[in-house]
């Protein structure tokens, strides 16, 4: 990982373990929905309806929960070749201004987000997907939000909710960042092109060593 | 006007280090303030449809995945057996094997540093053992990393289709002549150099080594039939053909190799067979090396996702302004013809790829582009095929060029002696854009002839 984010201890390394673990699960649930329903197709010549759309929102879901955590981890890609160059006071300023911007950014997303996610949960709550199912425990909502009536798919609100729920992890992510900035605990935002090398190797190799030390 | 003010923006916040996919959206949503009146929410949804609207950019994380699986040392290990025993016999052979092999893992993975990765790890060091020196060897497979993206299955292709909608399929098939070129101007390169410089060849492998080697190598080769074959086959959509690659990676991985999973012996055992151990039928599945593959599949999926998110809001803002429309207009009514048109293209892509992530890039200057280059009758797979050799090349330039810090890591030289041992090659590259920019039928004739005249909407 990046020389830069801070060694995870206690509560840190749970959360970095229940991040990292997400991600997985959702990009290998993507993969075996897709794979399934070709199955679905050639072998059972039938078709799983709810498998395309499925994997459009968990797709969602990957990306934007999984940002927060690579603002954690200083893993986003940017030019540092100018940044680099300047001496360490005025660079110093100069990535307080760029962690702000960043900040100013992850703000009015949420806020975007917040505005447009509202409405699917109150007045627009009847509004569903088109092919998934809705689970049965979700009908206990319905006397409140759905005016009584049973929803037949799921309704929006739920894919949607990753939109302000990780934008507001990633508003969060970012005033940790500005304070370290300020701190003087981290020098850039973005990974250094020395952190993308090893990060290319560690993702070739890793497999193998980590066996190695198991084993 | 307007759009100079957000290209200022843009470049602004890159350079002051703001990571490219804030950089793209925060200008996006300061340009909103200032020219329109959009809101919040409505910048939300461009967010969110990123995802839900292009089922095309699904393929990206499943080819990501496939590559990853693809990526445990064996697979390089076997493709480069492969290429020795087939042409390290000529002089400069392990050099012209070098290439090859990076021409095969780029039919096995979509993106050009984790080409030089696998290969350049591994050949880098095996050419200076037999005399090359350390800058020719890093030269030549800093160059051919880069066909990583040009040879089917490609991560810049799959944004370019997804960006101006044309086929993924047409634009893979578009990719295969041309990469099958520049790897062979590369290898006619070095076989000159040899000759010049008397560099030095293998012994012929036997016909039964190489058969060995062929069919060694082989069941990761036949990913690339997979893909393509699924897809011109009528088999798969090009993001299904992807998630059956990745599922068909993790079983060569996990079941044939054994480079990784439950069935990797220890060093002195080697690999053991599933017979005696077939309860790892069921616990490959949630093997810590698998969720590793997974997870390091997944990250670079959201760097890549994110950035192109905000690209497609940018993008979003660009169509709303009307800014491709006002640019063609001043472009034709200057008198652009198309081969200016071009040059301009090759420019603003060879400047714009010293900055940014080739795929970002190309999700911005694609729609700018596109509706010109349809006006002046230039096909959009050529236009996608031209796009890519200049990411190639924005790849081994300095200052940002991707590959060229890569492969200082991977060779253990400094990036400014990696830029010069490159520029020779560079040159190479330089020719090919230009072969590939006039001469539009290497590109087009491969998708025409398989898959029929393209239909194109203006």
């Amino acid at each position: 990982m990046s020389a830069q984010s801070e060694p995870a201890t206690g509560w840190g390394r749970v959360i970095d373990e229940i991040e990292e673990t997400l991600i997985a699960v959702i990009l290998g649930l993507m993969t075996l929905v897709t794979f399934a329903n070709v199955i679905a197709r050639y072998v059972f010549n039938s078709n799983i309806l709810w498998a395309l759309e499925t994997t459009v929102f968990l797709f969602a879901w990957l990306v934007l929960l999984g940002v927060s955590y690579c603002v954690k981890k200083n893993q986003h890609l940017g030019v540092d070749v100018f940044v680099l160059a300047l001496p360490p006071a005025t660079r110093k300023i100069v990535t307080l201004i760029a962690a702000l911007a960043c900040l100013a950014f992850s703000v009015l997303m949420m806020i975007g987000s917040w505005q447009y996610w509202l409405p699917f949960f109150g007045e627009r709550a009847w509004y569903e997907t088109d092919d998934i199912p809705a689970p049965e425990f979700l009908q206990l909502l319905a006397p409140y939000m759905n005016e009584g009536e049973r929803w037949s798919k799921l309704p929006r609100f739920i894919p949607y909710f990753v939109l302000p729920l990780g934008m507001t992890l990633l508003t969060f992510r970012f005033l940790q960042v500005t304070l370290r900035v300020l701190q003087g605990k981290q020098e850039l935002l973005i990974a250094s092109h020395e952190a993308e090398v090893s990060e290319a190797m560690d993702a070739h190799g890793e497999t193998n060593t980590e066996t190695d030390k198991r084993g | 006007m307007e759009v100079l003010v957000l290209f200022g923006l843009v470049i602004g916040l890159l350079l002051l280090g703001v990571p490219i996919a804030i950089g793209l959206g925060l200008s996006s949503i300061l340009f909103l303030f200032m020219y329109s009146h959009a809101s919040l929410a409505g910048v939300a949804q461009t967010m969110f449809d990123a995802f839900a609207g292009h089922y095309t950019l699904l393929a990206i994380p499943f080819f990501v995945l496939a590559s990853t699986f693809m990526s445990t040392g064996g697979v390089a290990r076997r493709v480069i057996n492969f290429a020795i025993d087939s042409v390290a016999h000529f002089p400069g052979g392990l050099a012209i094997a070098g290439v090859f092999a990076c021409m095969l893992f780029a039919a096995l993975s979509g993106s050009s540093p984790a080409t030089v990765v696998a290969i350049g790890s591994i050949v880098i060091a095996g050419m200076r053992q037999v005399g090359y020196t350390k800058e020719f060897a890093a030269g030549v497979i800093c160059n051919a990393g880069t066909l990583g993206i040009l040879i089917p299955p490609s991560i810049v292709m799959v944004v370019y289709a997804a960006a101006v909608d044309v086929s993924v399929g047409r634009m893979f098939l578009a990719g295969v002549i041309p990469g099958l070129v520049a790897g062979l101007m590369l290898m006619i390169a070095i076989y000159i150099a040899a000759k010049i410089y008397n560099l030095p060849s293998q012994p012929r492998a036997s016909w039964r080594k190489w058969a060995g080697s062929a069919a060694d190598a082989g069941w990761g080769l036949f990913l690339i039939i997979i893909i393509l074959g699924g897809i011109y086959g009528g088999i798969f959509t090009p993001t299904e053909a992807a998630a059956v690659a990745a599922v068909y990676a993790f079983f060569i991985a996990n079941f044939v190799y054994r480079d990784m999973g439950p069935l990797k012996g220890d060093g002195e055992t080697g690999p053991i067979s599933v017979l005696k151990k077939p309860q790892a039928l069921i616990t490959a599945w949630v093997h810590p090396d698998t969720k590793h593959a997974l997870f390091e599949a997944g990250k670079l999926t959201i760097m890549l996702l994110f950035i192109i998110a905000n690209a497609l809001i940018l993008k979003h803002v660009l169509t709303e302004e009307r800014i491709p429309q006002a640019i063609t207009e001043a472009m034709l009514a200057a008198g652009l013809g198309p081969i200016t048109f071009l040059i301009v293209v090759n420019l603003l892509l060879l400047i714009g790829g010293q900055f940014m992530e080739p795929s970002g890039l190309i999700v911005i200057v694609a729609p700018l582009v596109f509706p010109i280059a349809i006006e002046l009758g230039i096909d959009p797979i050529h236009l996608g095929i031209i796009m890519v050799v200049n990411m190639e090349i924005g790849m081994i330039t300095p200052p940002v060029g991707l590959n060229l810090f890569v492969t200082a890591g991977v060779a253990g030289m400094s990036v400014m002696s990696v830029v010069r041992a490159a520029m020779p090659w560079v040159a190479i590259m330089f020719a090919f854009l230009v072969l590939v920019t006039y001469v539009p039928f290497i590109s087009t004739w491969l998708p025409t002839t398989l898959m029929g005249p393209e239909i194109i909407t203006k």
